[in-house]
């Protein structure tokens, strides 16, 4: 018994096969999860994507997708993933190729005629701009409208709302204001390696932040034992120290 | 009371009207030139099959033209789900091809099994197909409705309706939801499915199923009117099918016999026995037909799963993943430490990414899932059938007349849930 | 079902000595007297067409309802596709901003007296896309909605549930107020 995943013909060979048709075209490629992932230079596009649908043992006749990815931290944010499918060998492989804001990616619609909505979809959700789509519009988000939705730095909620207005009869777009903020909630266990400070924890300067856990969390280090203690053990013995029996327990706690 | 609306942008500079015509020149006398014109179709047309935007070129009653506006409907899903845990985003998928909610589950549940490598029990597998075959009866049923009813009869949609009725009681019984189940889940399922439930499938699947549907069918299948209506409408050729990347009943229509769950099985679609029905033309009767024999081919399969199925869990045992059970957290304190973890945190999802593409009803639904080993999806990215398939509207209609719309439109299968996202 | 139906009819007995009022006159003169407010009122509850605005999930439980097993035409209440010939809309969906100026533009062009539905969450307030930056929380901030039906979908019967609150809305308070 295994992942019940779809299961497609094996990868073997595959990359093997892709570097000595791409050559130079291909920056990278990695086999990850089952999944055959190849980097391709963005100015070679075009061509390596006929001859990845074109050279006999590749085959791949079909484009099934094409996503954005933004990642903001790169230095060129956004990669543009091909799905492509062989129905004749039975296999998926994606291509990566990573731009920015301004560098265009060349377009594939003379390659896949299906890549022209594919690729007005990804300007539309992250600016990412394809030289030679004939139709390069907006296609998802309202006429007129401003920004990129997918990029990371767009709010979520956007900008603008609409609301029809009575005296200029007709829906006008006004600022945003909603009546409950969006919940978010930081799960990146506070409990271990948190890099803020809650409310409170000042006052246990010194101390490991938080409360110690019995069994570490699977990703984060594990703890080593018998390490040297903390330099200042802290006690709280004294009423002084522990607030016990006072009226107000006030935040005179770190005097000795 | 003055208007505090602070106009941002004015973004609608066509009205959209339903039925606005638009003729640029009256033809004068002795003009002999005739013009083409343009005729906007939707947004809100009974025959757009939701929120279709067309513009027509028309030269006389001939379609020279089109382009289809979509995201009329888009939600802005795909931003959505960055912002939920894995479980949270699911319901997002019920919503998004809303006639066949768990066929779109399918596809994420599939892909977070992928990327945490989990193992699901085979009953759970077992389940998943069944109700996924339900789903493609049901979703099949609403789109042979209303194609028939697009070209002019009425009587059959009535009759496919009262199965899909029948469907929504058994997703009712089994998740609690006539239509959003939410019922597949990362390791499983949500809820074991009774075995009442199930002989009444059966039971449904060997009596009324066939007797509804076959009965409807035959009032259409030839059908003069419903042929003329429909044969030779908007022929793909297989080189097209391919380079427009069409998938599902579409490519299979155009005599490709390509079927992800049989090239590509997931869950156990191995161990079934079925056959895909392919076009020979691949006009709007062949796409038609496929779905119609696809009916019988699922009914074939949930008789098959529901003649194997084993006992057992119905979702796996990594407590890191799946929720305990209700009885378990009144008696296990561990138990209950993992529900709460898991409803308020949820599971971290090891960095990533991955695409998985499943067979549902309307074509190749995909799901491209980055991960970033957090407890939410670092990036979603939705394969939707219907994108690609109305992008080829413009060649498929080429040359045929503006009747022939609804009927292209509707052998398409399109939901906008799906295609705007 | 656990509902006992008995105890349920025996609460709402129906008003006969209303009735027998009503054929007693109608048997001794032949005719009835009543307002024509009233009248009116009474005749825009029995037919009550219906302009079919699906956009999404909604959508499909709308047209069940149409279906032969809730059969909405029971009561009168028929679809239509054309809004000038519709009394009442019924908001089916999550109203996106790119669809809303056709919401309004659809809503503008109904005949008077005209109702508005609003079905499921979506439409209500947003629902579950309620943070996104491409929806309408809420289509009420498009047109005056008379009946918030809840649901993610409502079911059929919850929609005609709502459809008959409607009529009851219509034959106590008239044409709503705008």
């Amino acid at each position: 018994m295994s992942s019940p995943h779809p299961k497609y013909a094996s990868n073997e060979g595959v990359i093997d096969l892709a570097r000595s048709i791409l050559g130079d075209r291909l920056i990278a490629a990695e086999e990850d999860v089952g999944e055959v992932a190849l980097t391709i230079e963005r100015t070679a596009l075009v061509e390596a994507m006929t001859l990845l649908r074109d050279t006999k043992g590749l085959e791949y006749q079909q484009l099934m997708e094409i996503a954005g990815v933004d990642w903001p931290e790169r230095e060129e944010r956004f990669e543009v993933v091909y799905c492509l499918l062989s129905v004749t060998r039975n296999h998926r492989l994606r291509v990566h190729v990573d731009t920015d804001e301004v560098k265009p990616v060349p377009s594939i619609t003379g390659v896949w005629p299906v890549a022209g909505w594919l690729e007005r979809e990804v300007y539309d959700m992250y600016g990412v701009l394809f030289e030679g789509n004939p139709d390069l519009r907006r296609i998802l988000t309202d006429y007129g409208f401003r920004g990129h939705p997918q990029r990371k730095d767009f709010p979520l909620t956007g900008f603008v709302e609409l609301r029809y207005s009575e005296e200029r009869k007709r829906v006008v777009y006004e600022p945003v204001r909603l009546a409950q903020d969006f919940r978010t909630f930081d799960f990146l266990s506070p409990w271990e390696g948190a890099e803020y400070i809650l409310p409170g924890d000042e006052k246990a300067q010194g101390q490991q932040p938080g409360a110690p856990t019995p069994v570490p969390a699977p990703h984060s280090k594990p703890e080593v034992k018998g390490e040297a203690p903390p330099a200042t053990p802290k006690t709280t013995d004294s009423p002084a120290q522990t607030g016990a029996g006072k009226a107000e327990p006030d935040g005179d706690g770190g005097k000795k | 009371m003055s208007d505090p609306a602070v106009e941002l942008a004015e973004p609608h500079a066509p009205p959209l009207d339903p039925a606005a015509f638009e003729t640029p020149v009256a033809p004068s006398v002795g003009d002999v030139e005739i013009q083409n014109y343009t005729i906007n179709f939707g947004p809100q047309h009974p025959a757009a099959h939701g929120v279709l935007r067309l513009v027509l070129e028309l030269d006389g009653e001939i379609v020279e033209r089109v382009d289809p506006h979509v995201g009329l409907l888009h939600r802005g899903t795909e931003k959505l789900i960055e912002y939920k845990t894995y479980l949270q985003a699911l319901p997002y998928f019920d919503r998004l091809d809303y006639c066949s909610p768990l066929g779109m589950e399918h596809s994420y549940v599939l892909a977070i099994e992928k990327l945490l490598g989990l193992e699901v029990p085979l009953r759970a597998q077992y389940l998943r197909v069944l109700f996924a075959e339900l789903t493609r009866i049901c979703n099949h049923m609403l789109n042979l409705g209303s194609h028939i009813m697009d070209v002019g009869a009425m009587t059959p949609n009535l009759w496919l309706f009262e199965i899909r009725e029948d469907c929504m009681n058994f997703f009712e019984r089994v998740s609690g939801a006539r239509m959003h189940s939410a019922w597949f889940r990362p390791g499983g399922v949500h809820q074991d499915a009774p075995l009442k439930l199930l002989t009444d499938i059966a039971d449904w699947l060997d009596n009324r199923l066939p007797r509804l549907f076959e009965d409807a069918i035959s009032l259409v299948a030839d059908n003069r009117i419903f042929k003329q209506r429909n044969v030779d409408i908007a022929v793909v050729s297989k080189e097209d099918a391919l380079a427009w990347g069409f998938s599902g009943p579409m490519i299979r229509a155009s005599g490709i016999p390509w079927d992800l769950r049989k090239s590509q099985p997931y869950d156990v679609y191995d161990r079934m026995e079925f056959d895909i029905p392919v076009g020979t033309k691949g006009d709007c009767y062949d796409r038609f037909m496929v779905r119609v024999e696809e009916v019988r081919q699922s009914a074939r399969i949930m008789k098959q799963c529901l003649a194997q199925m084993p006992e057992g869990p119905i979702a796996s045992l990594d407590r890191k993943v799946v929720p305990p059970k209700r009885g378990e957290m009144k008696q296990s304190m561990e138990a209950l430490i993992h529900h709460f973890k898991l409803y308020t945190e949820g599971f971290h999802v090891p960095a990533g990414s991955v695409y998985v593409a499943t067979e549902s009803p309307k074509g190749e639904f995909g799901v491209y899932l980055v991960s970033d080993g957090t407890n939410k999806p670092y990036r979603c990215k939705i394969r939707p059938t219907a994108f690609s398939h109305l992008q080829a509207m413009d060649f498929m209609m080429k040359g045929h007349m503006l009747a022939d719309t609804t009927a292209i439109l509707s052998a398409i299968d399109v939901v906008f849930g799906e295609c705007d996202r | 079902m656990g509902v006992e139906l008995s105890a349920r009819e025996a609460a709402t007995p129906p008003d006969a000595a209303f009735f027998n009022d009503l054929t007693s006159e109608v048997n001794d003169k032949g005719f009835l007297v009543t307002s024509t407010e009233e009248l009116f009122q009474w005749a825009r509850t029995g037919s009550l067409w219906w302009m079919t605005f699906g956009l999404a999930c909604c959508a499909v439980e709308m047209i069940h309802v149409n279906m032969p097993r809730y059969d909405m035409e029971r009561f009168g209440v028929a679809p239509r596709a054309s809004p000038r010939q519709s009394d009442v809309m019924i908001v089916a969906g999550t109203l996106c901003n790119k669809m809303a100026p056709a919401l309004r533009k659809v809503y503008d062009q109904m005949s008077e007296p005209k109702y508005v539905i609003s079905m499921g969450s979506c439409a209500n307030g947003g629902g579950y896309y309620h943070y996104s930056y491409s929806v309408v929380r809420g289509c009420d901030r498009i047109v005056p909605v008379d009946i918030y039906v809840p649901g993610c979908p409502p079911t059929a019967e919850a929609l005609l549930y709502g459809v008959m609150q409607l009529q009851r809305k219509i034959r106590r308070i008239g044409t709503v107020e705008r």
